[in-house]
């Protein structure tokens, strides 16, 4: 009975898959008849096991539906040539001995012409001077440190720096808000440092009119001497550089002491935490983001739909910038119009892309330049900010 | 100028929660000579018992009833279920306090489980219960008022159970001298479950002050309010009630002022500035009358 079984299962198996090979030579069978197509790699290296899993599969499950969709549409068309996508995952369990390994795999394999991640700055930086060398493209969705994107020019980031984001944050305040006086709360760490740093030079460089900045403990509860500093200077809009553990406590402080004060968060405020406890005094807080699954335009809309649907929940943030990077990659091949790696290079660097997360610019050095999404808390739940 | 009284204001109401607090330590010291390093997570159980019972749709003054009842029993099963085992084994003073340190770090841990509560911050009810007055630039919020009302009246009725009640008198006797209460009929095992739970209700009565004031709980919440709370009863001089009073007002005022003329960051820390010179100056507190020692 049990062998009987196991074959029945055996041939189930087989069934599947052939079924999805199936699956996918239409795909790439019915599109162009003129040329004689191809393939087209497109690398995905990311932590796919241990404690930062859900970050290297959230890259994988992004670069594939976008795979699959490109492939649905009929392939990359290149010059007369038309190619269908395929992905090719990597685990490096987020060590860079691994992706250095992995690194050299992927430049010793032809028809990779571009690769998506690495997680961890200090792994990107690890593996990126191979792909630099063998001239691979190279699209970090994730990677923050200043200096990543400054190692070659086959190396890009589709992530925003801290100077970016609150650039935004600053715009909401000034340009938005119309503050007149402007203060700003940082958290003692060095992430609250920096963003605190580049909150001030953002608001002194739009022409704000930078009051006084509050330096705090990250778990930091009683703000009373703030709140009095920054009334004192008659402060109405105050960027606060901190998670949600300090944001959600102010915005209560402010709120229990009659302080009628507008503030402006980070994209890390962007959570149900910070609603879940500051409840009332959340309302009217306004956020930077570059992804915001809310969003009403139709096209974020259908992504998001599309990736619940084949995945069961809805993309993060940081997926939908390797969803972002893929399509900005498979754009610059088009754009290029063959398949040499320079050209490849020179278009991406020409990129002006209206993607899920904002539309996307590169700079010199390769470093995303994104338009934020603004929005703000109203009746209990994030939305578009209004003003 | 404003920023200044302000910054007592806030001070004085943080101040008299300290020593509602401190008064837990001064009392279990007085009858047992021991550091309970246990309060300050009773300190955090009672807000969170508070928290439980309002999601859980009883009404606040109801909440805060039955979280004050349960944070005295925790405190009284603390002494009874891990102290009194090794005082009746008669082992060294130094078991004792360590085993309070580790029961501490149990509610505390207990506290934070993914089942519990969860190591994530919480949001709790505003105490903000009537209109707070503004004088120019000034605010003196309605729950301040209250937390300083509130923990003066309190303190008053704590002064007055143990100097005019039988249960005080008891406390008193065992205070001075254990065994001696005991065979004039004092039962000493009961007052010192009295003293444990007395401790327990005043200091979730503390946490409940304070978060509402702040508006936000956390499992590690009593971990620094704590130690703070044991310098004021040190610096009043432990043992002695009003000293814990004074104490606690001293580091409170001190802090928030501190606070505002040098940044928050030194606003821990000066709780135990205040102790060290204080200490030095009058190595019993400023209260504290001269430890006799027993031969």
């Amino acid at each position: 009975m049990k062998k009987v079984l196991a074959v029945l299962l055996a041939l189930a198996m087989v069934f599947v898959l052939v079924a999805c090979g199936g699956g996918e030579t239409p795909a790439g069978g019915e599109t162009e008849s003129g040329a004689e197509g191809g393939v087209i790699k497109i690398a995905v290296a990311g932590p796919m096991t241990g404690d930062n899993a859900e970050y290297g599969i959230g890259f994988a499950n992004a670069a594939k539906l976008v795979a699959e969709q490109v492939n649905a549409e009929g392939g990359v068309k290149v010059g007369d040539a038309t190619y269908t996508v395929e992905i090719v995952e990597f685990d490096d369990k987020n060590e860079s001995d691994e992706a250095l390994t992995i690194a050299e795999q992927i430049v010793s394999t032809p028809d990779i012409y571009g690769v998506i991640g690495h997680f961890s700055s200090g792994v990107c930086m690890a593996a990126a001077p191979t792909y630099q060398d063998a001239q691979y493209i190279n699209i970090s969705p994730t990677s923050s440190h200043a200096d990543y994107s400054s190692i070659g020019d086959y190396i890009f980031r589709n992530n925003t720096v801290i100077t970016v984001e609150t650039r935004t944050g600053a715009e909401i305040a000034i340009n938005d808000l119309k503050g007149t006086s402007i203060g700003v709360l940082s958290i003692d760490t060095e992430w609250g440092q920096s963003a605190g740093n580049a909150m001030e030079e953002n608001v002194k460089d739009l022409g704000g009119n930078l009051a006084i900045r509050q330096e705090v403990a990250a778990t930091q509860t009683d703000f009373a001497t703030e709140i009095a500093n920054f009334r004192a200077q008659n402060v109405d809009v105050i960027l606060v550089a901190g998670m949600y553990e300090t944001l959600a406590p102010f915005a209560l402080a402010c709120d229990s002491s009659d302080y009628d004060v507008k503030l402006v968060g980070c994209s890390n405020a962007y959570t149900t935490s910070l609603i879940d406890i500051a409840g009332e005094a959340a309302e009217g807080i306004y956020a930077p983001v570059a992804f915001f699954a809310g969003n009403p335009d139709p096209d974020v809309q259908a992504y998001v739909k599309a990736y619940t649907d084949k995945y069961g929940a809805a993309p993060s943030a940081l997926t939908t910038q390797a969803y972002d990077s893929t399509y900005i990659l498979i754009e610059a091949i088009e754009r290029a119009g063959s398949l040499d790696r320079e050209a490849i290079k020179d278009a991406m660097f020409e990129t002006n892309f209206d993607g899920m997360s904002g539309p996307t610019t590169f700079d010199e050095i390769g470093d995303a330049m994104k338009v934020f999404t603004k929005i703000m808390v109203k009746d209990g739940e994030f939305v578009v900010a209004e003003f | 100028m404003e920023t200044f009284i302000g910054a007592v204001i806030n001070g004085l109401a943080l101040g008299m929660a300290y020593a509602l607090i401190a008064v837990g330590y001064s009392m279990v010291f007085g009858v047992l000579r021991l550091i309970n390093f246990a309060h300050g997570s009773i300190y955090a159980f009672g807000a969170y018992m508070v928290y439980f019972f309002i999601s859980i749709q009883v009404g606040l003054f109801w909440s805060i009833m039955i979280a004050i009842v349960l944070s005295g029993i925790l405190a009284m099963l603390v002494d009874k279920l891990a102290l009194e085992p090794l005082r009746k084994k008669q082992s060294i003073p130094i078991a004792s306090l360590i085993t309070t340190v580790g029961v501490s770090f149990i509610i505390q841990n207990g506290l934070a489980l993914e089942q519990v509560f969860t190591s994530e911050k919480k949001g709790f009810p505003s105490l903000n219960l009537f209109p707070n007055i503004m004088i120019g630039n000034l605010t003196i919020q309605s729950s301040q008022i209250i937390m300083f009302a509130v923990a003066l009246v309190l303190l008053a009725v704590l002064s007055y159970i143990v100097n005019k009640t039988k249960i005080g008198l008891s406390m008193r006797a065992t205070e001075q001298n254990a065994r001696a209460a005991s065979l004039m009929g004092v039962n000493t095992n009961f007052v010192i479950s009295f003293t444990f739970f007395l401790g327990g209700c005043s200091a979730a009565i503390a946490g409940t002050l304070i978060s509402g004031y702040y508006q936000i709980i956390s499992p590690t919440m009593g971990a620094t309010i704590g130690l703070k709370a044991f310098a004021a009863a040190v610096v009043g001089g432990i043992g002695v009630l009003y000293g814990s009073v004074v104490g606690g007002l001293v580091v409170g005022v001190v802090e928030c002022i501190a606070a505002q003329y040098l940044g928050s960051n030194v606003r821990d820390p000066m709780a135990f500035v205040i102790l060290i010179l204080i200490l030095i100056i009058k190595p019993n507190g400023l209260f504290g009358k001269k430890g006799v020692s027993k031969v």
